[in-house]
């Protein structure tokens, strides 16, 4: 029995997809590191590579119209191998809840307020989180659209007011990285704002017509892409060499907007956008930490363990890092090897187990 | 008793959300900062931070009724080792922080360039509060001394040169280098850093600042000075000459035009033949006005405009070479010429030239076309000397 009762169509299928890509829109500059000038490269090639993953999520979700990935699991695996590798999900769910309302504190106190405790930062944000959740997917599902609506506008007026201090030469040699260092910036952007929409795998359940999600989903994953390209390729247009030396790199490139000495300092706008969109996604990704949990203890409802889980996301997002230095070093360097098994192989090996045992019966019931 | 526990939660929840005004500082809590001066101090290892606070409630009222003697701005001044903790120092002498967000000039004294600047540079970078637009500028004797040069159309020293620095183009015999192009620069392994001159010229009793030329840096340490021409010579390359003066001879020797730069455009475009040669093509596009003649000769004639025009093309290859040979005396790549054959030869600059760019920058050729034209001649037609004879 399934946990949500609400049903989103697939236009809003759509912008979910698109804001969960967003919100990691700062979190291209980690693979500026690495590939520096050919970070847009980077990130052509993430999205190329993560439309087969991707495609994987959904083909999965398809054969199985209204059941979310727990219950997918329980059928296809049994229900104690099945179990074990749920509680492999919701361990990269609450995870990535932990690692995104991080983000967020670390953005607020170390840009915006400095002087306050960053645990008020991580409680107020989980708190605002859990409300949505609270509330349902369907009001998540269609506030969406007004999220994608502002965020590509507000993208796009950065853009074009920093395109009389942008340098295209900037993007020249074109194949100065070495290749090695670009695979492994293509591995991060493909791992983090492209895979991790499998949180949609306990989402796609409620769609009230699964079939025609796959178009909807690739798309959404496209625009979310194409408003990454737009700030790898504006923050190494405006910064150029200088973009490896910085925090964060948006931030800088956004400081530079000094026009008519009236538009001046808008760093803030990327600070205001960003908590949007993290907003956005961290609601998603609790709202399937909430949803699996709940189904994965048979409870008819996740609205009672929701809050407890949102205080145990605050103490893991208050203790995980100590500090940005040891994020970034974590997400390039360790995040890939917890995250690599569950994000490429887990929905594919499924499928494929699925295809190989006729799974659900009730298609091939159907057939015959 | 359930409505009363919900209300004592929210009332709970709206608690919380005041930790928001710790960073809270209030207006008569700002020191506003408007200008940064670092010298050497006495001890060696220390600088000495000057910086300009202003005093708002004296903005305004000087010389207009008020105290002659109040200034509002005060140069606030302490030595430390490094800059972040001079500036914290000043909190020895006021009660507040410093508020550096309206700082809009950071100067160096020359000692201080000379040493290196790597030192005194990372805190304007780091600090969440600075800009990046930011000017940076090298003082000619002391720093502090500049920021206390009190302008005479201005009432605070460090707007005042931030305006003459941002007004660099109506002789273009400066450049305005911020705090981004400056690091831009050091970052790039080729390309040599700059930052404009400032002084501080005594005329009788007055004190002014006057800004010219550019001081020439290798790595982090100032190592050479581009006069007005030169710096002029550069700016025409990198496409940065936005108006000025001519002054060409005329065909007749008698005297000399003056032009007025109306429009200038440069476009380089890097060669390297099949024997190593290093060329640079450069492509200068230039229309002026005749603002001024001090001879008699009707210039105004399609035969003496081509004369002109060549004429003023000579003395701009001559601003470029004279550029050039000033900084290939120090092999300092002040054009950016190294990183325009990486952006163009990729595999050759990593094998062969990015390391002894120093000295190959001395044997770069150059092949210069200057396209002049003169579009107009203001007011008058033919000079109202013309009956004088010469």
């Amino acid at each position: 029995m399934n946990v949500e009762r609400g049903k989103i169509n697939v236009t809003q299928l759509f912008f979910c997809v698109t804001g969960f890509v967003e919100g990691s829109v700062l979190l291209v500059n980690f693979a500026v590191d690495m590939t520096k000038s050919q970070t847009w490269m980077a990130v052509l090639a993430s999205i190329a590579v993560a439309i087969p993953v991707i495609y994987s999520y959904v083909a999965l979700a398809t054969r199985f119209p209204g059941l979310n990935v727990i219950q997918i699991n329980d059928i296809v695996y049994g229900p104690i191998l099945g179990k074990l590798i749920s509680l492999y999900y919701i361990f990269f769910f609450a995870l990535t809840f932990s690692f995104n309302n991080r983000d967020i504190g670390e953005l607020y106190k170390t840009f915006i307020m400095p002087d306050a405790p960053m645990i008020f930062f991580l409680a107020a944000f989980a708190v605002t989180c859990a409300y949505a959740v609270h509330k349902g997917l369907e009001p998540l599902a269609r506030v969406s659209h007004i999220i994608v609506a502002i965020s590509f506008t507000v993208m796009l007026l950065i853009f074009l007011l920093l395109i009389d201090i942008m340098d295209f030469s900037n993007f020249l040699p074109l194949f100065d990285v070495p290749l090695i260092s670009l695979i492994h910036s293509v591995h991060v952007i493909t791992a983090i704002p492209f895979c991790e929409s499998i949180a949609f795998l306990m989402i796609f359940g409620s769609l009230d017509k699964t079939e025609k999600a796959a178009k909807y989903v690739i798309w959404g994953l496209i625009s979310g892409g194409f408003i990454l390209l737009n700030v790898a390729v504006r923050n190494t247009a405006v910064l150029g060499n200088t973009e490896t030396i910085w925090t964060s790199p948006s931030f800088e490139s956004t400081r530079l907007i000094d026009i008519g000495t009236v538009l001046t300092r808008m760093d803030l706008l990327i600070g205001v956008i960003q908590t949007i969109l993290i907003f956005f996604k961290a609601s998603l990704l609790l709202y399937a930490l909430a949803t699996s949990v709940a189904q994965i203890l048979g409870l008819k409802s996740y609205l009672p363990i929701l809050l407890p889980l949102t205080a145990i996301e605050v103490i893991l997002s208050a203790t995980v890092y100590q500090s940005p230095v040891d994020h970034a070093m974590t997400t390039q360097n360790a995040g890939i090897f917890y995250s690599t098994p569950l994000l490429y192989f887990t929905p594919a090996i499924t499928l494929l187990i699925a295809v190989i045992r006729k799974l659900p019966k009730s298609k091939r019931r159907k057939r015959s | 008793m359930k409505n009363t526990a919900v209300k004592i939660a929210t009332i709970l929840l709206m608690i919380t959300l005041l930790f928001g005004c710790l960073d809270g500082r209030e207006l008569s809590e700002l020191e506003i900062v408007i200008g940064i001066g670092i010298d050497s101090a006495d001890d060696p290892d220390s600088i000495k931070l000057t910086a300009q606070v202003v005093n708002v409630s004296q903005l305004g009222l000087s010389g207009s009724g008020g105290d002659p003697d109040s200034k509002p701005y005060w140069n606030a001044a302490t030595t430390g080792t490094t800059i972040f903790e001079a500036i914290r120092q000043i909190t020895h002498k006021t009660g507040n922080r410093l508020f550096v967000p309206h700082c809009e000039v950071v100067i160096y004294s020359k000692d201080v360039a000379k040493q290196g600047l790597y030192k005194h540079l990372d805190f304007f970078l780091r600090a969440i509060e600075m800009r990046l637009t930011s000017f940076i500028l090298i003082a000619e004797g002391k720093a502090g001394e500049v920021l206390d040069a009190k302008p005479q159309t201005e009432e605070l020293p460090a707007v005042n040169i931030y305006n003459l620095v941002k007004s660099y183009g109506f002789t273009s015999h400066l450049y305005d280098v911020t705090l981004k192009e400056f690091s831009s620069r050091l970052i790039s392994e080729a390309t040599a850093p700059v930052a404009p001159l400032i002084k501080v010229v005594q005329e009788g009793e007055n004190k002014d600042v006057q800004v010219m030329g550019l001081a020439v840096f290798k790595e982090d340490k100032m190592i050479d000075e581009l006069n007005m021409d030169e710096t002029r010579g550069l700016l025409w390359v990198i496409n940065e000459v936005k108006s000025g003066v001519l002054i060409v001879p005329t065909p007749e020797e008698s005297g000399v035009a003056v032009f007025e730069i109306e429009t200038a455009k440069g476009k380089v475009k890097p060669e390297i033949t099949d024997d190593g040669k290093i060329i640079m093509h450069i492509d200068i596009k230039l229309q002026a006005n005749l603002s001024e003649q001090t001879t008699a000769e009707k210039l105004a004639r399609p035969e003496i405009f081509e004369k002109l025009q060549d004429n003023m093309s000579e003395v701009v290859v001559q601003e470029i070479m004279s550029a050039y040979e000033k900084s290939a005396k120090t092999g300092s790549d002040i054009f950016g010429f190294g990183d325009m054959i990486h952006k163009k030869y990729n595999k050759k600059w990593h094998e062969q030239l990015e390391e002894d760019w120093e000295e190959i920058y001395k044997t770069i050729e150059f092949d210069i076309k200057v396209d002049s034209k003169i579009t107009k001649t203001n007011l008058l037609k033919n000079p109202v000397t013309q009956k004088l004879g010469g």
